[in-house]
């Protein structure tokens, strides 16, 4: 059976899916998840007049949105290349 | 003249199926932002719509693969129209008969399924790629939504543990902000791999009519502007019964999972039509709700009704590929001209009327707002 799968699975691509897959779907939720940390605490610290942490903060944001609009981006890159 | 009818009456088929494509799985696009109040349900209905459109012109892998990897494709040949129409016949049936019941089963596996009983009803096992079937659709099929609940799943354990410190509104509000996103990618990913499906059966059936080389059969601008249209308009009109299913039943999502469970499904679904693996979008979109579900609490999930999308998934292919099968013998009786598929097309017609009929006596109003 294992014989027969891997005559006809194209293994290569399968791992190519899984680690895909993987990567993009938690890689690019964890990046969110840790803007949303930046933004809420940047407004936090801001209201509480800590305007230096705020404003690390506000770059994490920044820089988190960024990179999940890059990561979009890039997919719909790769998909329209082949 | 025969043969350019029947070429006109299964692309028609093709289109409606694609309708009923969009029909049927606009639930698994949108109904994670509907229930967690992400997007308006029209709203959401619409951008799904369009990026679905969208999505169906960004690839053509998976299109490659229906076209020569799932049945030996008889180039030239008018009987093999009726095998492509079998086909079309036995996936629009079955997910009449799903839809009827509320279950999101696979449109994807509904139509291979269908195309694979018509093609063995014509010709014999000789007649499918058994190595295509198996290493391009059935492991994949497999893999995707097992890849989805595991992805899902981590995806949400991760976030919670990130955000769990921080007030529930903002963080509600910033990850119904991020359904957009997600939601947004989900529907490009959706059209991508389920567009390309049609386009595929199309090119089979331009293959048997001549039109198409059987080397190359790329589908023509024209198939992929009207594969893309029919999706789109299927997921406006939207299935609403089962966006139900999908977006509450399952169970009560809140917005981190809505958002875990769409990025789950769009980076499982875009990676898989990268390699053109004709995946099931439901099934992997229902992997990652679920998954995203008992990851926080087993208990959430509703696993009767899971185990019911288990149950479909797991009946589609030998369903779809026998009313395929038996769609395609009928069909035969009236022999190789355009009789039997007019008198098919004409039977699903009034057996759809019926079942709309029907549902729409029975069923309690369920509303743009439900």
């Amino acid at each position: 059976m294992r014989a027969v799968l891997a005559s006809v699975v194209d293994g290569k691509a399968l791992l190519q899916v899984i680690w895909v897959s993987i990567a993009a779907g938690i890689g690019v939720t964890v990046v969110f998840a840790v803007g949303l940390v930046g933004a809420t605490r940047a407004v936090d610290l801001s209201r509480d007049g800590h305007r230096v942490e705020a404003a690390l903060f506000a770059a994490l944001a920044v820089a988190a949105t960024a990179a999940v609009l890059l990561a979009v981006v890039f997919a719909i890159v790769v998909m329209t290349d082949k | 003249m025969d043969a350019d009818l029947i070429v006109v009456i299964v692309v028609a088929t093709a289109l409606a199926f694609d309708f009923t494509n969009g029909f049927h799985d606009t639930a698994n696009v949108v109904a994670t932002s509907i229930s967690t109040r992400a997007m308006a349900p029209q709203i959401a209905v619409g951008y799904a719509a369009a990026l679905n459109f969208v999505g169906a012109f960004i690839s053509l892998e998976v299109a490659a693969t229906i076209a020569k990897d799932v049945v030996v494709v008889r180039a030239g040949d008018p009987e093999f129209l009726l095998v492509v129409f079998g086909g079309l016949v036995g996936a629009i049936a079955w997910n009449l008969i799903t839809w009827y019941f509320a279950l999101p089963s696979s449109s994807s596996h509904a139509l291979i399924g269908g195309v694979v009983g018509a093609a063995f009803a014509s010709q014999g096992a000789d007649a499918v790629k058994g190595d295509g079937v198996l290493g391009k659709v059935m492991v994949p099929a497999l893999v995707a939504p097992t890849l989805a609940f595991v992805v899902g799943g981590l995806s949400i354990l991760i976030i919670y543990r990130i955000v769990g410190r921080l007030r529930p509104g903002p963080v509600t509000r910033g990850f119904r902000g991020g359904q957009v996103v997600s939601g947004g990618l989900l529907a490009l990913a959706h059209g991508t791999n389920d567009a390309q499906k049609t386009m595929g059966v199309i090119a089979l059936a331009l293959v048997a009519n001549g039109t198409l080389s059987a080397a190359s059969p790329d589908p023509p601008t024209w198939v992929i502007v009207s594969a893309a249209t029919a999706i789109a308009l299927g997921t406006y009109v939207g299935g609403w019964r089962i966006i139900r299913t999908m977006g509450s039943r399952i169970h009560k999502m809140d917005s981190a999972q809505g958002f875990a469970a769409q990025g789950a499904g769009a980076a499982v679904i875009l990676a898989s039509s990268h390699v053109g693996f004709p995946l099931s979008t439901t099934h992997t979109i229902s992997g990652a709700v679920i998954g995203s579900g008992a990851a926080k609490r087993l208990s959430a999930v509703r696993w009767g009704l899971a185990g019911n999308i288990v149950a479909a998934w797991v009946l589609t292919l030998p369903a779809a590929a026998v009313i395929g099968g038996v769609t395609y013998s009928i069909t035969r009786l009236f022999g190789t001209g355009a009789v039997g598929p007019v008198v098919m097309s004409v039977l699903i017609l009034a057996g759809s009327a019926a079942l709309f009929a029907r549902r729409a006596q029975q069923a309690s109003p369920v509303g743009a707002g439900a």
